[in-house]
């Protein structure tokens, strides 16, 4: 399908348009942090000031706590009663490359590794309409992660600047179906796509934080019982859950009940690894120390997942740098890991 | 003050005199700084002091075995001599570095003040009691005080007054303190249930990724009453009851200890105005006891100790 281009003027127009059938979720400050939320049908004010959400988009796919089920028991044990079934027709307006990708990576985990219906419900109903960065933050690094701040995949629209405007290139038959309902859109010229291909270079060029990920596998499993090493990247972290909860690939998660007189619900919320409590168990916890929980969140993301999945656990996206407490800075981290020759077995 | 830092620093850890310094090493962001926590006297060079050295390093000393030279704004030496009441910090073990402190810039009220985000200024510098910022190439001028930290318009104490070495002339506090803060003054104005609304708001935001509470130097359990099982006292999910129960008990923990820092505020990923709950416990502990946390070593820490002529005789 060809290229398509909407006025900046009338994605309000164009949102409506979708909003009929879909929850349109668009980036918004209104509840005091820029996150994804429900659209108000008018405010496009977002268009100016979003950069990247705060909370990334996997919040709409594993919120940061969802009921699992509700239980009663009685004489005759227990009885479970599901969640109402809820279609979860998401549109999400405005996606980042890289946080587009991260939905890619988690779906290694919860649709390859197993089948999460929570989670799939609603990715499987959702739409990602992607729009490109143009004003990338310093603490950005998608491009060494191999994601172009602008690139058309792992979303069913992509939306792209050209001014004025936006041109919008069709990337699967979702998207299609989208433009196929959408009345007010014009076809791209030649002119638009050379615009679009400007910006997709300029915006390009403006990452200047770089990550050198050649042979990290093989670094980070020499370096594994570096304790020395790791003591010393873990020395400034408070391990609080900043970066594991806000990364948009960090996907671990807790299940807790509550139960009250005989009524109970069972929870499923965010966890992080990086605290202490994540592994604690009955007798011992192997990770009771800070660098054991630091390396195991570095290693999850650049050793273990490329080993399972093939593809490493970041994008780039720069959260974890510009909202760290400390700015322990994870490219640094993974620059300073040492050149070891043998590799551990 | 950054060279006599640098010098003193490195002869502490030549002389054995600490196996630790602890200090501010320049961010891997523009106008930020990162806590820098070495044994190599090498990295002595790395030190810096500027208005961007946001971090109470305090949070680190129970951590730490062996002897650390540390360095402290006011606030933070007093949360070392909280420490040092409460017993988690040898005196003997710690030499104090002390930085008479200005005030530190607030970035946030920097990005509000010019409508750009940190990232895309091109300087902030401070000159004075004039900040200083350029944005696309042009400078803009305004006093200090409208981008400094809540909580250093507020400070009682900015050259810490315990110390070992000082490393500059002492400044006595702001002449015209603001103690509370425009936010808090307004939730004073409100009625209780308006309150409980506002702070049912804000902390349906938290996402339990107890950056306050690991960032505080006066939160220094083992085991956080978040964390325990048996009994329950909190669900470990991060619906707003039971965030506003975790900041609840947290702030009553740190009554005494808390010395007013700021840094639960500044570090909450999703903006809840912390400090309006802790600057009010601050200013009860004040009221009713007549305390200021790590204000003096040899006074007896608040909450954990019992005097005979104590009024309340419901456990004698």
């Amino acid at each position: 399908m060809a290229n398509k281009k909407v006025n900046k003027k009338d994605i309000a127009k164009l949102l409506n348009q979708w909003r009929q059938q879909f929850t349109v979720l668009a980036p918004s400050k209104e509840n005091g942090v820029a996150q994804m939320a429900e659209w108000d049908g008018k405010d496009t004010s977002f268009l100016d000031w979003y950069r990247n959400t705060v909370i990334p988009p996997k919040a709409s796919f594993l919120p940061p706590m969802e009921e699992m089920f509700r239980f009663q028991k009685d004489k005759e044990g227990y009885h479970i009663e599901l969640p109402p079934t809820n279609e979860h027709k998401q549109l999400i307006f405005g996606i980042r490359p890289c946080d587009a990708r991260a939905m890619t990576i988690l779906d290694m985990t919860f649709e390859e590794a197993y089948q999460d219906p929570y989670y799939l419900s609603r990715r499987k109903n959702a739409v990602l309409v992607g729009l490109g960065c143009t004003n990338p933050c310093e603490s950005c690094f998608c491009t060494s992660m191999g994601v172009s701040p602008t690139e058309s995949t792992n979303v069913d629209l992509m939306l792209t600047d050209i001014g004025d405007q936006f041109l919008i290139e069709v990337v699967t038959d979702k998207g299609k179906e989208l433009i196929a309902k959408a009345s007010g859109l014009k076809e791209a010229t030649k002119d638009d796509e050379a615009k679009a291909k400007e910006t997709k270079e300029t915006s390009y060029n403006k990452i200047t934080r770089k990550l050198d990920t050649e042979g990290i596998v093989d670094k980070l499993q020499a370096s594994f019982d570096d304790e020395g090493f790791w003591e010393q990247t873990a020395a400034k972290c408070i391990s609080c859950g900043i970066c594991t909860l806000l990364c948009p690939t960090c996907y671990c998660f807790d299940i807790n009940d509550e139960l009250v007189r005989g009524e109970g619900t069972r929870f499923r919320s965010w966890d992080s690894c990086g605290f202490p409590v994540y592994t604690k168990m009955p007798m011992e916890n192997p990770r009771l120390e800070k660098w054991r929980r630091v390396r195991q969140k570095v290693c999850h993301k650049f050793e273990f997942y490329p080993m399972t999945f093939n593809v490493i656990a970041c994008t780039g996206c720069g959260r974890c740098i510009r909202l760290c407490p400390v700015n322990w800075d994870i490219t640094q981290v993974l620059e300073s890991v040492p050149v070891k020759t043998g590799v551990r077995k | 003050m950054e060279q006599k830092l640098r010098q003193e620093a490195k002869a502490l850890l030549e002389q054995g005199k600490v196996d630790w310094i602890i200090g501010f090493e320049p961010g891997s962001l523009k106008f930020t700084t990162t806590p820098l926590i070495t044994k190599d006297k090498n990295d002595a060079d790395r030190l810096v002091i500027n208005p961007f050295i946001v971090n109470n390093l305090a949070d680190f000393l129970p951590e730490i075995k062996g002897r650390v030279g540390i360095v402290a704004k006011g606030c933070d030496s007093r949360s070392i001599v909280s420490l040092i009441q409460d017993n988690k910090v040898v005196r003997e073990d710690v030499v104090i570095l002390a930085v008479p402190c200005p005030g530190i810039i607030d970035l946030s009220k920097v990005e509000r003040l010019v409508g750009k985000d940190r990232d895309e200024l091109d300087d902030v510098t401070r000159e004075g009691d004039k900040v200083i910022i350029k944005v696309n190439g042009k400078k803009k001028e305004f006093p200090v005080t409208e981008v400094l930290f809540d909580h250093c318009l507020a400070c009682e104490l900015p050259t810490p007054q315990e110390y070992d070495i000082l490393l500059g002339e002492p400044r006595p506090p702001a002449p015209n303190l603001e103690v509370s803060g425009k936010d808090i003054e307004n939730l004073k104005g409100l009625t209780p249930e308006q309150r409980w609304e506002f702070w049912g708001n804000e902390l349906s935001r938290c996402i339990r990724c107890y950056a306050c509470r690991n960032v505080c130097p006066a939160c220094y359990c083992q085991r956080c009453f978040v964390e325990e099982t048996e009994p329950q006292w909190v669900m470990p999910v991060p619906r707003w009851q039971d965030n506003l129960l975790f900041q609840i008990v947290r702030n009553i923990h740190v009554a005494g200890r808390c010395t007013d820092c700021g840094e639960c505020e500044r570090v909450c990923p999703v903006n809840i105005p912390l400090r309006s709950l802790t600057r009010e416990m601050y200013d009860m502990v004040d009221e009713l006891f007549h305390f200021k946390a790590g204000m003096d070593k040899e006074a007896l820490p608040l909450m954990t100790h019992y005097e005979q002529e104590e009024a309340e005789d419901f456990f004698r």
